[in-house]
């Protein structure tokens, strides 16, 4: 992975057109500004996992396995 | 009373005003902001959250103190808002607060997202998918872990 030091007001270039800002330090948070296309997605990283998290729930059970499941959560909880 | 084909009971009739919004959806189902929570007693304690516009979307859950009873709900300032939590309150202290943990099956088992808990005001049925701040709690919490911890005892 590539790590640079930043200040803010300082910037980072991906390509000729995605262009991140860094804006604002705290102690615990780093405030960021983006710069793309409108074609590339920006979302936080973590949304990205609950979104493949969440995929993967929907697609998870068949009528038929839900009586194997309730069996499984109940010796469970 | 309207009703609703649903993916794993055939239909379902429902009350219009037990109605759950998500304004946002959920990371993945961006366009789905109406469920229904259905419990069924030969299915206690498991919750399934139907989407009311797609029959074939329907979420498997368990309330998130079943799992974890000491659980702490942490979330940001934007699913706050989406909640509408009246401002004398806080998630951690509300009482009108329900927590559902979305289940899967996976190579690794069953799991639930303790992570990123279904949030529901109990209220105003708003809800939204608060993904906690912090790294606190596992997205693929093994619920095989509770019977290893109670076959210890």
């Amino acid at each position: 992975m590539l790590v640079i030091r930043r200040h803010p007001g300082d910037s980072i270039r991906i390509g000729d057109d995605i262009e991140i800002h860094i804006l604002e330090l705290s102690p615990s948070k780093v405030t960021v500004g983006v710069n793309a296309p409108r074609a590339v997605s920006v979302t936080r990283g973590e949304i990205a996992l609950t979104k493949e998290q969440n995929l993967a729930a929907a697609d998870s059970f068949t009528v038929d396995r839900l009586t194997d499941l309730t069996g499984a959560v109940r010796r469970v909880l | 009373m309207p009703n609703c084909q649903t993916k794993y009971f055939k239909t379902s009739d429902y009350d219009e005003a037990s109605v759950l919004n998500f304004p946002a959806g959920l990371p993945g189902f961006e366009s789905e902001q109406r469920f229904i929570a259905l419990e069924q007693p030969a299915h206690n304690p498991l919750v399934f959250l139907q989407s009311l516009a797609t029959p074939d979307l329907c979420f498997v859950a368990l309330p998130v103190l079943a799992i974890e009873p000491s659980y702490e709900l942490e979330m940001d300032e934007s699913d706050l808002e989406l909640l509408a939590l009246d401002p004398s309150e806080t998630p951690a202290t509300s009482k009108g607060l329900l927590r559902l943990a979305l289940v899967t099956i996976s190579e690794s088992g069953i799991t639930a997202n303790l992570l990123a808990p279904i949030v529901i005001n109990t209220a105003s049925l708003r809800a939204v998918q608060a993904i906690s701040p912090g790294q606190k709690y596992s997205r693929q919490h093994p619920l095989r872990e509770v019977v290893r911890e109670a076959a210890c005892l």
